[in-house]
């Protein structure tokens, strides 16, 4: 039973944390290599990928896509999809998806004369699903030694979610110590009676024979 | 317009949902209040007057009306997140 239930809560955590790290924003500081558009066809994954730019027919299968290209301050490559939330999930509520693209052609570079950029984005890269995180804002900054800055709406969130929380965890616990602990016992109490009561029984027809 | 509807009319269900349960807690509360100072005052009128009356400020006052923010707040917080994310 406890092996259970510890599978049981490490699943529900691991889920909770890797909705917060798809959905939470964060910052790569990154060098644009090119920007593209690419008719995409959702299958699968189409969990992954946002919406029609909003005004936009949003019941066709497929749709162009606006893509992002990028090397990556550490050295490695990374794609961004540039795509409208709208007013769905998650609530970042863009819908500047087309000038953001401009201004990611604005800010091109080539390694000979780099220009870095910090890009906010959320979501997930995985080449098993192709699936590509979404940007949400682009801003250059000097190099690509450039701090980040303080994931302060980040840190909010999480505090609040954990004081959240732990509420209603504190509330459980004394609601189960005042009333689930006792009856339980209460029942416990009543079955062992109930035994005794039967094992006396059986002996005294054993003794009767 | 359909996803913008969608959204009002979730965010709407949800919200009137906690406006009234907190209307409820809150006004609850301030009975509960209000016999106290009852039992602790001199006792000029009877218990149940004593409370009608003290609801009926409480109905008039800035403190009822602030539950409102459970609406305002989101609309509040929303429209900034738009401002943030697409003009700034």
């Amino acid at each position: 039973m406890g092996i259970i239930k510890w599978v049981f809560w490490i699943t529900v955590w691991t889920v909770v944390a890797a909705f917060f790290h798809y959905t939470l924003p964060q910052t790569d500081i990154v060098r644009i290599t090119e920007t593209y558009e690419k008719r995409i066809d959702f299958g699968e994954n189409s969990i992954f990928w946002s919406n029609a730019d909003v005004g936009n027919n949003t019941t066709l299968g497929n749709r162009d896509v606006f893509f992002i290209q990028s090397r990556r301050a550490k050295g490695d490559v990374m794609v961004y999809r540039n795509e409208d939330t709208g007013w769905g999930w998650p609530p970042y509520f863009k819908f500047d998806t087309t000038n953001l693209q401009a201004e990611a052609a604005d800010l091109k570079s080539t390694s000979d004369t780099p220009q870095y950029v910090s890009l906010k984005h959320y979501g997930w890269r995985n080449e098993f699903l192709s699936i590509f995180p979404n940007a949400i804002s682009i801003r250059p900054v000097a190099g690509p030694d450039v701090s980040k800055g303080i994931p302060f709406l980040n840190i909010i969130i999480l505090t609040l979610f954990v004081a959240f929380i732990y509420a209603i965890w504190v509330r459980w616990r004394r609601f189960k110590a005042r009333r689930i602990d006792p009856t339980l016992e209460r029942i416990e109490d009543d079955l062992a009676e109930k035994q005794g009561r039967f094992s006396s029984w059986m002996s005294g027809l054993k003794n009767k024979r | 317009m359909i996803a913008l509807l969608q959204l009002v009319v979730v965010c709407f269900t949800i919200l009137t949902v906690i406006y009234v349960g907190l209307s409820i807690y809150s006004r609850r509360i301030r009975r509960g209040k209000l016999r106290q100072k009852w039992r602790n005052g001199p006792r000029l009128v009877d218990l149940d007057s004593f409370v009608q009356r003290g609801l009926k400020k409480y109905d008039n006052s800035i403190r009822r009306k602030l539950i409102l923010g459970v609406y305002i707040v989101p609309v509040g917080l929303v429209v900034m997140i738009i401002y943030l994310t697409n003009f700034n």
